[in-house]
């Protein structure tokens, strides 16, 4: 089997197509629709582009729901609508890797709390959308701040919590039509103190971080004997399979072999240093990629080996304090993965929160200063990248948005000033060409639940 | 030897009192005051641990800082947090915020420790001094909040139970009418209790005795003192609500018991803010949480901060308790970004407090007012921002934190494994 680990993850997608050869079927397929998108030229806008790069008044001209053009005078027909951007700013659409929205809607209640099936350490088997709630208004709160598209993960008190789901950020009535169309599958695994803390309170395995480790190689073991079964069932010639029994399917053993396969991305919730390091091992003794370490309050003791891995780290800007494993808080840690072996980390400013989703490009603006105050030269343009195409990346889904790249969807937003100013508002997000978002014509999405819940004849938020 | 000694001691005494004695000018400062009145630049001269005097022109000092293109502003008031008294949020053993025993009477005081990480950490992020409260008691009113200046010294500086909280709405457990009705009780008995007949702890003990609603809650004397101050001195009552019609209630309970009522959340606050408005209730509000979070806060909008502004509503802030209380600043820019006025939403973070909880001579850049200030190194509200200086009672604090010195071990030295490093 070819090692897919080494391979950077934005192949990863087309790599599915060409390797899920055994899954004689793919449920819960994406039905994204994007809404009705017009060619738009946006006119001497200031940018950043999610490739590190910064453009000073120039032009970005979407057409067919593509960016197809970035530069100066840019040629166009009158079929094109045209935005004066003079002064303002523009980015690509923000990514949040790590969201609990849907699965921790809001109202924040026990009926639909659905982000843990905390009933065994071990659920590879449960899929974060399908505890989705369309409904959740948060997602409209996010558009507001940018945010095109989202990574739902499970929460942290399993081993193995299960698969995590891409989506755009899109209200929508089914799941399957908020799904990121392609976007490969992610598991989520956990660290530390909380599914110790969860089973060791029930008297059950594990209880220490010894037995954490011990849970996810147990796991991987098995999950080792399902894939050579099926291997060696793949690799018969077509009368062997007719006369023998195909292994029959596990929806456990699924996800952790894709793990295995490299088709699903590992999304590591941890804090320590050393535990990641241990997780690295771990998956160096089964062979599979660790993604991204998420929350990783102490990724900059450890910089250089996530940096050699290629490992991301999915960071707050300065959260801390609320467990043990997150007392060693340090605000440059952004910056310091970012600049691991001259500039190699992969740093990402995750929220984890409904609040912090709404104000990325604050968080950014965070680390980026505490960055500088730390000695390291980076830019506005390069911080950029945090939010957007690093995201992008460790989502699987660089190759269709992260970045303002000639040929890519065009989910792109629009500044009334430098987003890393806290005076930034969102005033126009565009999600595949087509205005999601509009602040002045109070064009924005409203959940059902928000309808005439306050007052019969308003939306919750409406004036 | 001792002899020698006492005379070292003596000369170190006298050089640190003379360095106390020193005046500071921080000069060419852009100046924003806490009080509304709009930025100018001007010198600021601070004399032991006073602002002396506050001018445009020229003034001199003993040491003089520079001030060129930076910001000065009063120090910080965290209006809401458990600085010093939880250390770890999921370690119960550095908890110190909850009793078993004691509600109303609930006082943390005692608890509080100087030495937290939290205080160097909080006092880099320009907050210089905190209003920390308890967790609510099984009472809805009751615990007492107490107010601390994050100087680090071990003899705690602050007021000890300026403050009272509670809490009504959504429970799980139990009607809001029953809330409201045992508040509405504690207060009846509070009133009916002549100050003459509480002088001994057996008085009380046998008041507590003779009242259903006082037996029925197994209040000790701790707690009867307390419930007494707050009806006959004013102390500040916080409590924590969010639903429009539950605002409305505690107006109706501010008028009736003569409460120095603030109410705290109040997310819903714009449904009912014309009320507020007359009713002087100051608020506590975190001006980024929009999360619709409870039946109770359906309301919650991040423009609000500015519409309550415009009705002359008091308003402070604060954070998401659990260690992210610097980013109060950053709900502050915010609450400017969507609407609030700059001098409001930075009076939220300094005067008011001190006015609403009569927190002492502070909040303000003004001659006369203690010398908690803050030199930041660019616009105070932006979160990218820091200070750069700050003093707390005139004194030049060291801004090192644990903090600090790990980014300082980990980006410095590295030829050195990380346990020889500085």
């Amino acid at each position: 089997m070819t090692n897919l680990s080494k391979i950077p993850i934005y192949y990863s997608s087309i790599l599915i197509i060409l390797t899920a050869t055994f899954v004689e079927a793919k449920p819960f397929e994406s039905t994204y629709e994007p809404l009705p998108s017009e060619n738009i030229l946006i006119s001497n806008a200031n940018i950043y582009d999610g490739e590190g790069n910064e453009f000073l008044s120039t032009d970005l001209l979407i057409q067919d729901r593509k960016i197809v053009a970035i530069g100066e005078d840019l040629p166009i027909n009158n079929t094109f609508k045209v935005i004066d951007a003079t002064g303002k700013w523009i980015t690509p659409g923000i990514i949040d890797i790590h969201s609990h929205m849907g699965v921790y809607p809001a109202p924040g209640v026990s009926t639909s709390s659905d982000g843990n099936e905390a009933t065994s350490p071990v659920t590879a088997d449960v899929w974060a959308e399908h505890s989705i709630w369309v409904q959740d208004p948060q997602y409209a709160l996010a558009l507001k701040g940018g945010i095109t598209a989202f990574h739902i993960l499970p929460g942290s008190a399993n081993l193995i919590g299960g698969r995590g789901v891409t989506v755009k950020n899109i209200q929508r009535n089914t799941i399957d039509s908020m799904k990121f169309p392609d976007a490969p599958h992610s598991l989520k695994m956990a660290c530390g103190e909380n599914p110790k803390r969860v089973y060791g309170n029930r008297q059950q395995a594990p209880s220490t971080r010894m037995g954490n480790a011990a849970g996810y190689r147990k796991a991987w073991i098995e999950a080792e004997a399902y894939l050579s079964r099926l291997d060696e069932y793949e690799a018969k010639s077509e009368e062997a399979k007719e006369i023998g029994y195909k292994p029959q399917r596990n929806l456990e053993q699924d996800t952790l072999a894709g793990v295995l396969r490299g088709e699903i991305l590992v999304h590591n919730h941890c804090y320590r240093a050393e535990e990641m390091a241990t997780m690295i091992n771990i998956a160096n003794e089964f062979n599979y990629k660790i993604t991204a370490f998420h929350h990783g309050v102490e990724a900059y003791k450890i910089a250089d080996l996530l940096a050699e891995n290629g490992i991301c780290g999915a960071l707050w800007a300065d959260w801390w304090g609320f467990k043990h494993e997150a007392y060693d808080m340090v605000q440059a840690n952004i910056a310091i993965l970012d600049q691991a072996l001259n500039g190699k980390g992969c740093a990402i400013v995750h929220s984890d929160d409904a609040i912090g989703i709404q104000h990325l490009n604050q968080e950014a603006s965070k680390a980026l200063a505490a960055g500088l105050r730390a000695g390291f030269n980076i830019t506005k343009a390069r911080a950029m990248n945090w939010i957007t195409s690093n995201p992008a990346k460790a989502a699987g889904i660089y190759d269709q948005t992260g970045s303002l790249k000639v040929g890519k969807n065009a989910d792109v937003v629009i500044w009334s000033k430098n987003p890393f100013s806290v005076y930034a508002l969102v005033e126009k997000v565009f999600i595949d060409g087509a205005t999601a978002y509009d602040r002045e014509s109070n064009f924005e999405p409203a959940s059902d639940f928000d309808v005439g819940i306050i007052s019969p004849n308003k939306n919750r938020i409406e004036e | 030897m001792i002899y020698s000694r006492n005379i070292a001691l003596i000369i170190f005494m006298l050089s640190t009192a003379v360095v106390n004695s020193e005046s500071v000018l921080i000069q060419d400062i852009t100046i924003l005051d806490g009080k509304n009145n709009e930025p100018f630049v001007g010198n600021v001269l601070i004399d032991d641990n006073k602002i002396s005097q506050v001018s445009t022109s020229s003034l001199r000092g003993d040491l003089v800082i520079n001030g060129t293109g930076k910001i000065l502003t009063p120090g910080i008031i965290s209006t809401d947090t458990e600085i010093g008294i939880v250390e770890i949020g999921a370690l119960s053993v550095t908890r110190d915020d909850s009793s078993n025993l004691y509600q109303i009477g609930f006082s943390i005081y005692d608890a509080f420790n100087p030495n937290s990480v939290l205080i160097p950490w909080n006092r880099s992020n320009g907050i210089t001094s905190t209003l920390t409260l308890p967790q609510n008691t099984n009472s809805p009113i009751g615990g007492l909040g107490s107010f601390f200046v994050l100087d680090s010294s071990l003899e705690i500086s602050g007021s000890k139970d300026v403050v009272m909280i509670g809490r009504v709405g959504g429970s799980g457990s139990k009607s809001r009418a029953e809330t409201f009705a045992i508040i509405e009780d504690l207060l009846e008995f509070a009133s009916s209790i002549d100050s003459s007949d509480m002088k001994t702890y057996k008085d009380i003990a046998e008041i507590i005795d003779g009242s259903p609603i006082a037996e029925t809650m197994d209040l000790h004397p701790r707690d009867l003192k307390a419930l007494h101050k707050l009806v006959n001195d004013e102390l500040p009552l916080i409590i924590k609500a969010n639903r429009a019609s539950d605002l409305l209630k505690l107006i109706k309970l501010k008028e009736e018991y003569d409460l120095n009522l603030i109410i705290m959340g109040a997310q819903e606050a714009g449904l009912v803010a014309s009320r507020i408005a007359e009713s002087k209730i100051p608020l506590i509000i975190n001006p980024i949480n929009n999360i619709p979070e409870s039946f109770d806060e359906l309301g919650a909008n991040i423009e609000l901060a500015g519409k309550l502004e415009d009705l002359g509503i008091t308003l402070m802030f604060n954070a998401p308790r659990d260690h992210n209380y610097h980013l109060i600043r950053q709900g502050a820019g915010v609450a400017v970004a969507n609407g609030m006025s700059y001098a409001g939403a930075l009076k939220a973070l300094t005067l008011s407090p001190v006015e609403v909880f009569k927190l002492g001579n502070r909040g303000q850049i003004a001659p006369g007012k203690i010398a908690d200030l803050i030199i930041w190194d660019a616009d105070p509200l932006e979160p990218s921002s820091m200070p750069e200086k700050v003093f707390i009672n005139g004194e030049d604090i060291d801004l090192t934190s644990r903090m600090s010195r790990l980014t300082e071990r980990y980006t410095k030295n590295k030829e050195k494994p990380n346990g020889y490093r500085n």
